[in-house]
């Protein structure tokens, strides 16, 4: 009876060469205070620098979920000590951010569901933080990375629907190549905010959750935040405004901080950051410049290569799938047949692995080589199943592998037909069923050919054989 | 003409990260009932119909481009470290508390 | 021959000629810091330092070498400027024990330009005051008067320069702390117009307002000087692609050119030795061709208000990261990460940086922020407009530095406001950001120096420099000095 509000605050690291305001290398981990300068370390003295394809790629971001890129933009401080935060506030932006508006579509049940965007706006990550039993090391590799952080309208009704909402947009930024948003390294993270209310009523009282490190948690600190508000107001007690951190191995959040000791963090315009005029013409050019998004490529497949639309939104979900399914149809192009076996057989590979940041472990090429074996009939089904189990994570050519373990299929018509011929003349029992119609029969003898030929046997020319003898 | 309560001065200590002895807090907040007083000078200028909008540079052709450049060692980052251990700098255990 | 008293200018000729090498002028100097180091001008001597580039430049110009614009000159730079290797200490206990891991883009430009960096001088802890009493070192004395304060917040650098010890400081300037010490000491203090120098290495104070600036002995030196440090850095983004003139080559000649005077710099608070410095002044720009121009500046008394908003707002978030964590002062005993930031802030921050911490998160934190932040920085736009209207009129603004000559030492320490009201005059140029210059045009009955100010356009020091210089060279007070 309570419906569940939810806004999202989404931050995703930028794949940029460099750090947001320093030249210093934006790469994950290495040895801590290795990517470090002035800048990013604080010292006394030195000053941020805006680095332009953090504001390309921000722009980017925008403008694949229908933002509206702002004019003029400024970046601001927002203040507030902690030991990861060297210079004791964090650039960001809140009066102008460089993008506002545009929305996320998801499909519900089958139907279209839009999320609508606050803003995208731009601002740096922090340094890390690691435990250790002589007190909390502090590592600044990290401090100055560009983030992106996206902010939604309170418009997702559900666990399914936010973790539908963070696919969607993490396959959009992977898409776009301005993430990898690998949620293990912390590249896209997730804060909730959520709140509970009778319809018709006025939205509740709203937490804030942290700490959500996969979708998985996601889903999970939905469930048990909106559980708990909901009992706490069955109980007749008011929901506090607190932020709360969820702790995953227990499946539990807990209160942070309350609004009472939320921090005022005194934000303004950094005055060492010159504020930006993004120009029509240069939106334009990088509009002009957007990789194809999912959806696009969707459509690709249908039009250009014949795909259902079913198919080809299944193959488009992922960029990795997509890409690398372009990349196998480059060396074999039969779309339909190497889309079936993507859909088919190799998702039940990956589903197999508990992962979300997955790869697939066979290059194109010998992925491409492997299929055409099959399509050749060179080998049956299940060694070509059985090869893409054993090539998974190896260099092997699968050409190499048919020929030296011998798994090419016989398909000596002539042989085969002396072979089943021999067979019937020992079973005439069957024979004589299979002429009456007995379809079961013909495993019967498509089984016993595979006995006589060690498996080798192409089933559908067996197949053929019996029908031909019998008539 | 503005007025500090010395609970105010407080909670801007906190929020500054500064300490102050009683008598101190006592001399804070006169001084500053003065320097506010001073200050409230600026509401004798007229502001209406002014804009805020600073001058601006070009995103596409002003910004620092994206090349790396190797700057510090870790010695040098760490060297005026107050306890630093293995190249990182050591503070007291921290967890999420105060965070952002 | 005396060589110490020369200008930079006369000083370097001295050296391009072979009269003097650096390393002896050098030796000069240093020997001159020990002399006067009663005054507490420096925190640091650079002797080493110093003596190996005097010995490589000697060498580089007997071997014929093209050498730069301030080669083998002792020069001193203010302690808030980093020098890699080097101390940067910023008078501050918290800073007591840093050393710069890199070297400011203004220090760079002196190295590039084989300046003889000697020593950095003493000022007010992290450039906030007036009188360079607050210097966690001591305060640094006017050579004029020991009695007195030299100034501040560049106080070391006007009194290094006022006591021979050097031929140049750089300073920097976010209210007036070139111009007011450059006044107290007799010297010549140029404040850049914002933008024109990198700030980068440069610990900021109020990063919208600070501006790196030079003290020397003559108007010219400045010129040298500014040529050499100006320019476009891509490490402050706030730095600007204005052209870099020829500051050096001084047009000699104002005849035509528009001198504006403000009636509300001339208020009932000037002292009266001052106003009449200032009148002579006036009356030889006249005398010399000028034409005297009024002009009003109606919200001038209202920008000590709006700098005292934007400087401690922008302080307070500058300063936040003197934390302990990574540099300088870490306290002894803490509980918690929180204790370790509030007891090494308070054991490391002299009173008044903690004053303007405290007012500075007072104006930018929530419920105050439009009251004062934001109303301050739209007064500092109003202020800009009469600026503006005010030089579509003239050429440059005459003015005094300072209402009055330098005061005792200790006079104005327990009175914040006081000490704040001497940075009446100067402030409003740092708010709109224009250049100005002190240059010594006077002196009161006691022997203390009296400066006036001049003002001109954005880009236009060169307009400083022809009016400083004809006064400089044709004005018998300015001669006294």
């Amino acid at each position: 009876m309570y419906k569940v509000v939810i806004g999202l605050e989404v931050h995703s690291e930028l794949k940029t060469e460099t750090k947001c305001f320093c030249s210093c290398e934006n790469k994950f981990g290495g040895e801590p205070n290795t990517r470090c300068c002035p800048v990013c370390t604080a010292m006394p003295g030195a000053l941020p620098v805006l680095n332009k394809k953090a504001v390309e790629y921000a722009i980017k971001a925008g403008l694949s979920v229908g933002c509206r890129i702002n004019e003029y933009s400024v970046f601001e401080r927002k203040n507030y000590f902690y030991p990861d935060l060297a210079k004791a506030y964090q650039i960001s932006q809140l009066e102008y951010p460089l993008c506002v508006g545009g929305h996320v579509d998801i499909e519900v049940d089958g139907k279209k569901k839009t999320i609508r965007l606050d803003r995208i706006h731009l601002e740096e990550d922090a340094g890390k933080l690691i435990h250790s039993p002589n007190g909390t090391m502090v590592d600044y590799n990290r401090a100055g990375v560009p983030l992106i952080e996206i902010v939604s309208m309170p418009d997702i009704e559900s666990a399914e629907e936010a973790v539908l909402y963070l696919q969607k947009l993490r396959a959009t930024l992977l898409y776009l190549g301005v993430s990898d948003c690998k949620m293990q390294e912390g590249s896209l993270r997730c804060d909730v905010n959520l709140s509970l209310h009778k319809e018709g009523e006025p939205f509740g009282t709203r937490t804030e959750m942290k700490n959500l490190n996969s979708f998985r948690a996601v889903y999970r600190a939905i469930k048990y935040e909106a559980k708990r508000q909901e009992e706490e107001l069955e109980a007749g007690r008011e929901i506090v405004q607190e932020t709360r951190r969820w702790d995953d191995n227990a499946g539990k959040s807990y209160s942070m901080r309350s609004k009472e000791d939320a921090q005022d963090y005194r934000y303004f315009p950094d005055p060492d950051i010159v504020p930006i005029i993004v120009r029509k013409d240069y939106i334009e050019k990088i509009q002009k410049d957007l990789p194809k998004l999912a959806y696009q490529r969707a459509e690709e497949y249908v039009k250009n290569l014949g795909l259902t639309e079913q198919d080809a939104l299944l193959l488009t979900n992922e960029k990795y799938v997509s890409d690398y399914f372009d990349q196998v149809i480059k060396e074999f192009n039969e779309p339909k047949f190497v889309c079936n076996w993507i859909l088919g057989e190799v998702f039940k590979k990956l589903n197999t692995l508990d992962n979300e940041e997955i790869e697939i472990l066979i290059s194109p090429k010998n992925m491409a080589k492997l299929l055409k074996l099959y399509h050749a009939q060179t080998i049956g089904q299940n060694v070509a199943r059985k090869l893409l189990d054993e090539l998974w994570g190896t260099d092997d050519d699968p050409e190499i592998i048919v020929k030296e373990k011998g798994l090419a299929q016989n398909n000596d018509a002539k042989g085969l037909e002396e072979i089943i011929k021999n067979i019937m003349q020992n079973n005439q029992k069957a024979v004589e069923e299979l002429k009456n119609g007995n379809q079961k029969t013909m495993a019967f003898f498509v089984g016993q050919a595979m006995k006589a030929t060690s498996g080798k046997a192409n089933p559908k020319l067996v197949n053929e054989i019996v029908q031909k003898l019998i008539k | 003409m503005p007025k500090i309560s010395i609970d105010e001065v407080k909670k801007l200590a906190k929020l500054s990260r500064l300490e102050f002895s009683q008598e101190e807090l006592q001399k804070f907040t006169s001084d500053f009932e003065g320097i506010l007083n001073y200050v409230d000078l600026i509401n004798k200028v007229n502001t209406q119909n002014v804009d805020l909008k600073e001058k601006a540079i070009d995103a596409e052709e002003d910004l620092r481009a994206d090349i790396i450049t190797k700057s510090l060692s870790q010695d040098e980052i760490i060297a005026n470290a107050p306890l630093s251990e293995d190249g990182a700098f050591v503070v007291p255990t921290t967890v999420e508390e105060g965070g952002q | 021959m005396d060589y110490l008293n020369k200008s930079l200018f006369e000083i370097k000729e001295l050296l391009e000629s072979g009269k003097i090498s650096s390393v002896e002028l050098t030796k000069m100097c240093l020997e001159q810091i020990k002399h006067t180091q009663n005054i507490n001008a420096l925190i640091s001597v650079c002797e080493d330092f110093a003596l190996k580039t005097a010995k490589r430049v000697d060498e580089d110009r007997k071997n014929g070498k093209k050498l730069g614009a301030l080669a083998g000159i002792p020069i001193v730079i203010k302690d808030n400027i980093n020098l890699k290797g080097t101390k940067t200490t910023c008078a501050s206990k918290f800073l007591e024990n840093f050393v710069s891991p890199y070297t400011a883009t203004c220090a760079q430009k002196l190295i590039d330009a084989d300046a003889v960096i000697i020593g950095k001088a003493n000022m007010d802890e992290f450039a906030m005051g007036s009188s360079n009493e607050n210097s966690a070192f001591g305060a640094a004395l006017n050579p004029k008067n020991t009695m007195c304060v030299p100034g501040g917040s560049s106080g070391g650098s006007a009194a290094s320069v006022s006591a021979y010890q050097c031929f140049g400081a750089l300073g920097t300037d976010t209210g007036g702390s070139i111009r007011e010490p450059a006044s107290f000491c007799g010297v010549v203090g140029l404040k850049p117009t914002y933008g024109r120098v990198s700030r980068y290495g440069v610990v900021a104070f109020a990063s919208s307002l600070d501006q790196v600036g030079t003290l020397t002995r003559s108007v010219k030196d400045s010129a040298i000087m500014l040529e050499v440090i100006s320019g476009q850095d891509k490490n402050d983004m706030t730095s600007s692609a204005e052209k870099v003139p020829n500051f050096s080559n001084i047009k000699s000649d104002i005849k035509g050119l528009k001198i504006g005077i403000a009636k509300e710099f001339f208020n009932e608070n000037l002292n009266e030795e001052v106003k009449k410095s200032l009148d002579d002044a006036i009356s030889f720009y006249k005398k010399n061709g000028a034409e005297l121009v009024d002009i009003s500046l109606p919200s001038l008394d209202k920008a000590l208000a709006v700098y005292y908003i934007i400087s401690s707002a922008e302080a307070a978030s500058n300063l936040a990261r003197f934390d302990g964590v990574r540099y300088g002062v870490r306290a002894q005993k803490f509980s918690d990460i929180n204790d370790l930031y509030f007891k090494s802030r308070s054991q490391g921050f002299g009173g008044e940086v903690k004053r303007r911490i405290m007012l500075g998160n007072y104006v930018l934190s929530s419920g105050y922020f439009d009251a004062f932040y934001r109303k301050a920085k739209k007064a500092q736009k109003v202020l800009k407009q009469e600026f503006s209207a005010a030089f579509s009129k003239c050429d440059v603004i005459i003015s005094p530095t300072t209402a009055n000559v330098a005061f005792k030492i200790g006079e104005k320490s327990s009175d914040p406001l006081s000490m704040y009201l001497t940075d009446i005059f100067t402030v409003p140029i740092n708010i709109v950001g224009v250049p100005a210059m002190s240059i010594p045009c006077g002196k009161n009955k006691d022997g203390l120096p009296i400066g006036m100010q001049l003002i001109a356009k954005q880009w236009n020091e060169e307009m400083l420099f022809r009016f400083g210089e004809i006064f400089e060279k044709n004005h018998k007070e300015a001669k006294n000095v």
